[in-house]
């Protein structure tokens, strides 16, 4: 009898949660709202600033091509190779500037802390996905673009269930 | 001559009674490692267990690489739990390298560390549901859980590998609004943590199959040197987080969960009960915090380590989780020895499986909170 009067409860638990609303998120067409504008560090505190830790955005104009970035990924992903530039900038002599492969990179953000030049930071753009491996590797004039995104549902709590969208 | 077979491919003779069967490696209930069972009949008369499928030489990458650059790799054994396995790493080089960790950053890392531990645990359940033949239990635990990855998703910036915890503290600050975001899911969870209840853990047809079977008893279990939910299901009181305390673990409050059972239906239902715990934790550090203050201290470029050595652990989701470190003057560790709880846990295997019955290997084998990668390293 009291197999019986588990089993029903059981059910009507599960039973109860046909007339929830839907968790899941329709991605392509919606996409989760991200905290900032990805995450970012604070050479002078030598503290991160939240944000999700998507691809990396290089400012060239603050770049001195000092390979920091490319040594701290050195035993990580090796990742970060430094290549030659067509641009002339008063701080970067030798004009390199960081290419990342994206194969490669594991988003440990690693790089960005090792920046002490407000130069590297990573952004909220996450759809990374080629068709060539080549395509992966992203050079310093591909990396200086700022992502284009429409990142706009939030996650809703209520009485009834969460909901992502 | 006879040539030496390894174990798990010896041929029966034809008229034997006893049976080899390889559970594995290939994930038929089993994770990254082998089982290898000897029935007689349904009846399991011997088990070995074979891991090492999964080893990637953590200890040994870690000796090429200097402290911080060892963050990343180190998390990938226990992905899920990457907070936790990081702890103790960070408190054993904060030790070597006498680095004070600030007040806040305390109450940070166990927030983190115990959202992940119910990121660990419900995926577990979920596995566990599953190979038990309960696939609502799969759906509903990998999508409660992802309301932990958001709040870690949106704390660290990364939804798995966090790669969050530092030595000197932690890589960030908390993102504006968090307390409250972090509340209010956790308040949630809370009550869909209680729809568990009904849908699982008292489900007759749970309880028929886990229930009685794969029994430790509490002598056994300390005799085996088991660890984590294994060891408190079988009536041992004892949780590094209350016993040696880190951190800021002396100052919240919580209880240590405890069943005297011994059965895999205790040792199912001890993570469970824990997960309300890391609630109340998470929920009394979110009060107890400073509200502002330096959540990181600055490291100088390449520390270097003294020569020294350290050993810290902590209690993960899957046991106590030590690390031991010897350092020689260099930027890198000399040898870095990472002592695992799941690791501690496969010792069982053999006793509990004896004399059962092979349809009840899954609900006992998983019972015991296995995680294969990590007990590889």
């Amino acid at each position: 009898m009291s197999t019986a009067v588990g089993i029903i409860k059981a059910l009507n638990s599960g039973v109860k949660h046909l007339a929830v609303k839907r968790f899941t998120l329709r991605y392509p067409e919606q996409k989760l709202k991200f905290v900032g504008d990805g995450f970012q560090f604070n050479p002078e505190a030598g503290v991160g600033i939240a944000g999700l830790r998507g691809r990396h955005i290089l400012y060239h104009e603050h770049c001195t091509g000092c390979q920091l970035c490319a040594v701290a990924c050195e035993g990580i992903a090796e990742a970060i190779g430094m290549v030659k530039v067509n641009e002339t900038w008063k701080q970067n002599k030798k004009a390199i500037m960081p290419q990342i492969d994206y194969g490669k990179c594991v988003f440990c953000g690693l790089c960005v802390d090792a920046c002490p030049f407000y130069a590297l930071y990573m952004t909220n753009d996450y759809e990374l996905s080629s068709f060539t491996k080549s395509a992966l590797i992203y050079t310093p004039g591909q990396l200086a673009i700022k992502p284009k995104m429409s990142q706009d549902v939030e996650i809703k709590i209520d009485d009834r269930g969460a909901s992502h969208g | 001559m006879t040539t030496q077979l390894p174990p798990g491919f010896e041929l029966e003779k034809v008229d034997d009674r006893i049976m080899t069967l390889n559970v594995g490696p290939q994930h038929p209930g089993s994770g990254h490692m082998r089982l290898i069972i000897k029935v007689d009949g349904d009846y399991i008369v011997s088990c070995d267990p074979d891991p090492g499928y999964v080893h990637r030489g953590e200890e040994k990458m870690a000796e090429y690489r200097n402290y911080i650059q060892n963050i990343p790799h180190l998390e990938r054994p226990v992905i899920h739990d990457s907070s936790n396995i990081l702890y103790p790493y960070c408190l054993a080089v904060e030790d070597l390298l006498g680095i004070e960790v600030p007040e806040r950053a305390k109450y940070v890392r166990v927030i983190a560390s115990e959202l992940n531990r119910c990121i660990y645990t419900l995926y577990w359940l979920a596995i566990y549901g599953i190979f038990l033949g309960h696939s609502t239990m799969f759906m509903w635990s990998a999508g409660d859980r992802e309301l932990f990855i958001d709040l870690l998703e949106a704390m660290s910036g990364a939804r798995v590998t966090h790669a969050f915890l530092v030595p000197g503290g932690v890589r960030n600050d908390l993102p504006a609004n968090f307390e409250e975001r972090c509340l209010r899911q956790v308040n949630y969870f809370e009550k869909r943590l209680r729809e568990y209840e009904d849908i699982f853990y008292q489900n007759p047809l749970l309880k028929a199959r886990t229930e009685d079977t794969g029994i430790l008893s509490r002598t056994d279990a300390i005799r085996l040197g088991t660890t984590g939910s294994v060891l408190r299901a079988s009536g041992v009181d004892f949780d590094i987080r209350k016993k040696e305390p880190y951190d800021v673990y002396e100052n919240l409050d919580f209880d240590t969960v405890v069943m005297k059972e011994g059965d895999s239906y205790a040792r199912s239902r001890v993570p469970y009960l824990e997960m309300f715990e890391s609630c109340r934790i998470i929920k009394d550090a979110l009060r107890k915090m400073p509200k502002s203050g330096s959540v990181r201290t600055k490291l100088k470029p390449n520390p270097k380590g003294g020569n020294d050595e350290v050993y810290r652990r902590i209690e993960s989701g899957r046991g106590a989780l030590g690390y031991y470190i010897v350092s020689n003057n260099r930027p890198e560790p000399y040898r870095v020895k990472i002592s695992v709880g799941s690791f501690r846990n496969l010792i069982c295997i053999p006793y509990l499986l004896k004399g059962e019955k092979l349809g009840n290997m899954p609900a006992v084998y998983w019972s015991l909170n296995y995680w294969p990668v990590e007990a590889d390293r």
